[in-house]
């Protein structure tokens, strides 16, 4: 192996020597003028920063995507009356009609009170249970949306619905409409990156990140916490980076005599692309070293060892990704489907995954505030769904999937720091005020980056596709500053 | 009335290259001018659909336009449309503010025109049948060249020369096989071109066109439309087994079964008279659908889902139809209401989902099973007989001498004997008492059978239920929401539907999409093989022939093409022959300055179209140019190395057990594709993943392909087995190899100076050796 330095140096000395050799605008022209044409071809590239539709409050995302459905009625939703009436069945009015996932076996009617103790915290007063210290400290910072909305209660459907607003496979995913919409201010990573922690990959898989009818220039990016972080970004074993470098610059070479012979301008985007992986080659392991972060920060995190897998170093990479100027950042951390079963229970299991979680999470926001990140970069917090207040027994105690209320939370990105949105009735069911459906919450996110969520369309089979649906959606107002 | 569509030869194509904004048509046409305006800017609220038609108003029907006064033929001073569109007031101005939609001065003044001219309409063109094509007498071109050329001329245009004889060779061979040519190959080429040329090439086609190659290459073409994987999709994306249905396709591309025949087996193989086991197979199109196999969901609701798909991918597939919208309402655009919908849906809601065992062709099965009857008779009848003796047998049973037994015959003697089955008793018997005699001639050809008959491959098929399921409404596509209950029928808007008794089935509507009336099926077809030849269809919205989607950019050149197909009696081969023999195939793909000023966007087709190779042929290049290439056809999927930790993104971890010997080196084509965790290498080129129909592939351009093709560890295998090539026969054949042509002495000088290995990578991502000229 050879040391990555070495590739850097190389690099650099590409681009302080030997630019003028590459394929610089002149260069290219005067080419191509031998040829009779009169300019070069343009050189697009298709993640170049774009305008947006007006201006734009906020420039990143980090999607913080619990995967699984964290239980709001025992993390942010305190409910006394679910409390008291533990054990009686809920009343017919709320679920007549109704249909939840498990229909046929597990589902229960009875309401299960939460056993967690709650409090009030910061200036909003808002309620956080004791599972959660590390994000009552930061509450003030933070937007809570209970009446979140979706409309399908299996996984992979409705994980899809969260991030492509349709549970349709094939359908672009939020990421791939901010890159489509906005391009990336990064130049040697992709634009958008996804990062993974838990157990196993979130049900869905890639199609979660998909680009679907966008072209995959838009797809999110896994970045993998071991062997490459990108998919074949290290050179073959017996090739030293001098023989990469010669590659490239020999690939180059010889495309330019192509692009000369056939006017091809899609040849220079291929060139460009030779460029853009050579240097992820050294940009993508330099982001994932995070050995230079200093104690604090990763105390900060919650990070012990450096080269850990761990949410909170997903976190901590999150804060590198926006801050070298990747667009469109989602963390997914799996195994939150807390139905009470042997591994997924509400008495032992959620607090172990609210412990990996809490101080990560207000360690990112927190973090992002001290390097003045927060606002320019909107955080978001949930899952696909919610759960029930009803409870489920199976081995041990847990909720069914529930979409008609459930607890989001934003910060950053010109969202107001320090409130409580929406309202649930006494059982936290369904709103009572200010729901917030996904297609809503969708439209308000890309609404901050500068995008009309109805002007960011593509057509396919004669439909203008949009992420928000056809049935309309709106900018939540009211939990923007 | 046809008349006025034929004589369209101004474009899309033309509007966007030749007219200029200000020079309005002298006489404006219906089809070609408004109703492009129409569908963009006032359809979604005054169009076909009446939940959301506003103020009543439909503009899609003259007779309804006019009886509201929208339109006044002869006097757009007294037309509403005018007077909206005209005006500076907010709450007055069409389309409304809100819409983000706004005339400019030309679209204003086309529909001042055209209500001055009498406002007529025209149908659809895409809802007429193809018509006749006349071409004057004595004209030399071949057809599809007379068209081309003569959309040329018109706009002071010549076509280009025919490309040499290297990249014709090296075109014809990826189109029509996907496998580039071999340096002998070529050489024999380039040899037979100095005499007759145009002998050489057309021997050339008809060697392709009746290689297997072709139906491999083409077979993928379909395959992406059937929407084909081997998992099941959704979360658990578990592996299925419908390979079958694959090498069917391959099968009847080679042996060019008539289109007619192919979309009749593949929609209702199983209703033929005497179904044979490939009709059966070829019912798979329609399996390709994902299955839910995540726990808590209502299974209904995913079979409805299913229907859905199919109803939507037939209706994009055949028809061109974007059918799929009218699932939650009536189509906006498209004259197709919500219970037409419902009613191809009848169709498609009869069948029985079963997995069918598939025998080798050398297996007799209908034999074979009363065989094994017979035997399995004759074995109860002697395990009845010899009871008596199994019982002794067992009561000598030391603990000792049990523990020394087969753990499966062990538990078989924890069962007590009256509830011991016959397969139980025969596993004791065959261990116990020893296989002899006449037991053992019977056991063993009893096994020998039930090995054929019961292991092996199987494919899923549909199978037509003998009571038809009752089929409703479901207000807003949700099937808990049942409405009208309707029957199968198709869309009024297309060629009238006969039964032939009875309920009407699928084999019912398979004949009525194959049927000479139906005007959309032929176009849809001949434009998406067009398409895979320049990179484009003649209407470029391959999978939209309805009011949204583009109109022909060449409309003589598709009648013709369209009508040809069925005069050809749907022969597919006879298409490619036809299109890849035209001088319009054949030109060079060289951009020159005047069509980079004139038609940059190659509309007009004044050069051929310069491709990036989909995703299954950079592979097998590659693996050709490097010689590694094995040409087996068909058979289970294989497994190529593929980078490590892919297989685990989803929320199962799979095994990818990397196949050995010539399977590692299988065309892309054979590779296993999980819907959720599809082969990096090939999703990075833009292959589709199954999980809906895919009619045109995006060409990307991206940095993960360049670090598949320069890191991935198969393509640097590939490298090192072209290194061996060029250290034996030298970098001239190397160069052949990938690209076909021979290299100039610079590029030669350039490659020198690398060690062979890196030559053989930089040949290897060359953009050359990805494209096809």
């Amino acid at each position: 192996m050879h040391s990555e330095s070495s590739l850097r140096d190389l690099t650099r000395r590409h681009f302080f020597s030997r630019c003028s050799m590459g394929i610089g605008s002149l260069a290219l022209a005067s080419l191509m003028n031998e040829r009779g044409f009169a300019a070069a071809p343009s050189m697009t590239n298709p993640l170049a920063p774009k305008q947006p539709h007006f201006p734009a409050k906020a420039k990143n995302v980090i999607f913080l995507f619990m995967a699984g459905g964290p239980s709001q009625l025992d993390m942010f939703e305190h409910k006394p009356q679910l409390t008291q009436r533990n054990g009686q069945p809920i009343p017919e009015s709320y679920i007549s009609g109704k249909r939840f996932a498990f229909m046929d076996s597990s589902h229960r009617i009875d309401l299960l009170g939460s056993r967690r103790t709650f409090q009030q915290h910061g200036q909003s007063g808002a309620w956080v249970s004791d599972l959660l210290p590390h994000t009552a400290d930061i509450i003030d910072d933070i937007s809570i949306v209970t009446t979140c909305r979706t409309e399908l209660f299996n996984h992979a459907p409705a994980k899809l619905f969260m991030n492509a607003g349709s549970g349709v496979f094939g359908r672009p995913s939020m990421g791939s409409w901010v890159t489509y919409g906005l391009g990336s201010e990064c130049e040697d990573l992709p634009g958008f990156v996804v990062l993974q922690s838990g157990p196993r990959g979130p049900r869905g898989g890639g199609a979660l990140w998909s680009s679907g009818i966008l072209p995959t220039t838009y797809q999110g990016v896994p970045l993998r916490n071991q062997g490459d972080p990108i998919v074949n970004l290290s050179t073959p074993k017996s090739i030293s980076p001098a023989e990469q470098r010669e590659l490239v610059d020999t690939v180059r070479e010889m495309n330019l005599k192509r692009l000369v012979e056939t006017g091809d301008s899609e040849i220079v985007t291929r060139i460009n692309a030779y460029e853009m992986a050579y240097r992820m080659q050294t940009s993508a392991p330099d982001l994932m070293d995070t050995s230079g972060e200093s104690q604090a920060t990763l105390a900060m995190y919650g990070i012990k060892d450096a080269k850990e897998t761990s949410f909170a170093r997903n976190c901590l990479l999150a804060r590198r990704l926006v801050e070298r100027g990747v667009r469109f950042v989602q963390l997914y951390d799996t195994n939150w489907d807390h139905h009470g079963g042997p591994t997924e229970n509400l008495e032992k299991h959620l607090p172990l995954k609210c412990r990996d979680i809490d101080q990560p999470c207000a360690a990112l926001v927190r973090d992002l505030k001290q390097r003045g990140l927060l606002d320019d970069t909107i955080v978001v917090w949930g899952g696909e769904f919610g759960r029930t207040p009803m409870g489920e027994v199976r081995e041990s105690t847990g909720r069914n999937h529930h979409i008609d209320a459930f607890t989001m939370w934003f910060a950053g990105g010109g969202f107001k720091a320090g409130l409580v949105y929406g309202q649930t009735d006494e059982f936290g069911f369904g709103a009572i005020e200010n729901p917030a459906h996904v297609h809503d919450i969708h439209a308000t996110i890309l609404h901050q980056l500068g995008l009309d969520h109805e002007r960011l369309t593509v057509r396919s089979q004669g439909l203008d596709y949009r992420l928000t649906g056809v049935e309309g959606a709106k900018v939540i107002r009211g939990i923007l500053a | 009335m046809l008349k006025p569509l034929l004589t369209i030869v101004c474009l899309a194509a033309m509007s966007r290259v030749a007219a200029e904004p200000s020079g309005l048509p002298e006489r404006i046409e219906f089809n070609r001018d408004v109703r492009p305006i129409l569908a963009d800017n006032c359809f979604h609220c005054h169009g076909n659909d009446p939940k959301h038609r506003e103020a009543k108003l439909r503009l899609d029907v003259r007779e309804e336009a006019l009886k509201s006064e929208a339109f006044v033929p002869g006097m757009p001073g007294e037309s509403q449309i005018i007077h909206r569109i005209q005006t500076t007031d907010a709450d007055e101005r069409m389309p409304p503010p809100d819409s983000h939609k706004q005339l400019n001065e030309r679209q204003k003044a086309i529909l001042q025109r055209w209500i001055e001219q009498g406002a007529e309409y025209q149908p659809h063109w895409a809802f007429v049948p193809p018509v006749p094509q006349a071409i004057p007498a004595g004209t030399e071109l071949p057809p599809i060249d007379f068209f081309i050329q003569s959309t040329l001329r018109e706009n002071g245009l010549t076509p280009s020369p025919v490309a040499d004889p290297a990249t014709l060779i090296r075109r014809v061979s990826l189109d029509l096989t996907g496998l580039p040519p071999s340096p002998a190959e070529v050489d024999a080429f380039l040899q037979e071109s100095t005499g007759n040329a145009e002998a050489a090439y057309r021997a050339l086609v008809e060697r392709l066109l009746s290689s297997p190659h072709y139906g491999e290459r083409w077979g993928r073409w379909w395959l992406d439309q059937a929407r084909y994987a081997d998992s099941n999709g959704y979360s658990i994306d578990a592996p299925r087994q419908i390979w079958k249905f694959r090498d069917w396709v391959i099968d009847a591309l080679n042996a060019d079964m008539p289109f007619d025949q192919f979309t009749i087996e593949q929609l209702a193989g199983d209703l033929l008279p005497n179904a044979t086991v490939s009709q059966k197979i070829a019912t798979g199109f329609h399996r390709n659908t994902q299955i839910n196999e995540e726990g808590g969901i209502d299974r209904e609701q995913f079979r409805i889902d299913s229907i859905f798909d199919r109803v939507a991918t037939t209706g994009t597939v055949w028809l061109g139809l974007s059918v799929g919208c009218a699932q939650c309402h009536d189509h906006k655009f498209d004259p197709i209401e919500q219970q037409e919908f419902y009613r191809l849906f009848a169709f498609l809601n009869n069948q029985e989902e079963p997995t069918m065992k598939v025998y080798d062709s050398s297996v007799d099965a209908t034999a074979l099973t009363a065989e094994f009857k017979e035997i399995e008779g004759k074995l109860k009848t002697y395990l009845n007989d010899h009871a008596g003796e199994l019982r002794q047998w067992e009561s000598g049973l030391t603990p000792e001498i049990r523990k020394g037994l087969s753990p499966a015959v062990q538990k078989i003697l924890e069962e007590p004997e009256a509830k011991r089955s016959f397969a139980q008793n025969l596993g004791l018997f065959a261990s116990g008492l020893g296989p002899v005699g006449l037991f053992r001639e019977l056991n063993d050809r009893y096994q020998e059978i039930n090995a054929v008959l019961n292991n092996g491959t199987t494919t899923l098929v549909l199978q037509e239920l003998p009571k038809p399921r009752r089929t409703n409404v479901l207000i807003k596509g949700d099937f808990t929401r049942p409405a009208d209950e309707v029957t199968p029928g198709t869309p009024a808007v297309l060629h009238p539907f006969h039964a032939s008794g009875g309920q009407p089935t699928r084999l019912d509507l398979a004949r009525w999409i194959m049927s000479p009336e139906n005007p959309l099926t032929a176009r849809v077809i001949v434009n998406r093989m067009w398409q895979q030849y320049f990179g484009r269809g003649l209407v470029e919205t391959e999978n939209d022939f309805g009011m949204q989607g583009t109109a022909p950019s060449h409309p003589p050149l598709l009648e013709w093409l369209a009508r040809t197909f069925m005069e050809e009696k749907w022969s597919l081969k006879e298409m490619h022959r036809i299109i890849v023999t035209s001088h319009t195939y054949r030109q060079s793909s060289a951009d020159t300055p005047l069509l980079r000023e004139k038609d940059p966007n190659n509309y007009l087709l004044a050069r051929q179209q310069r491709l990036r190779l989909d995703a299954e042929v950079v592979r097998d290049v590659a693996l050709t140019a490097s010689g590694l290439l094995s040409p087996k056809l068909g058979g289970p999927p294989v497994y190529p190395p593929i980078p490590e930790g892919v297989m685990n993104r989803g929320q199962t971890k799979r095994v990818w057990t990397v196949s050995s010997g010539e399977d590692k080196y299988r065309r892309a084509l054979y590779t296993f594709v999980y819907r959720g965790s599809p082969p990096p290498s090939l999703s990075v080129f833009d292959a589709p993943d199954g999980f809906a129909a895919c009619t045109r592939r995006l060409r990307s351009n991206t940095p993960l392909q360049a670090l598949t093709m320069m890191n991935d560890s198969g393509f640097f295998e590939f490298a090192t087995a072209l290194e061996q090539i060029i250290k034996q026969d030298g970098l001239e054949t190397a160069f052949r190899r990938c690209t076909t042509r021979l290299p100039k002495p610079d590029e030669l000088t350039l490659l020198a100076k690398l060690t062979p290995l890196n030559a053989a990578r930089v040949l290897l991502n060359l953009d050359e050796t990805i494209s096809r000229d």
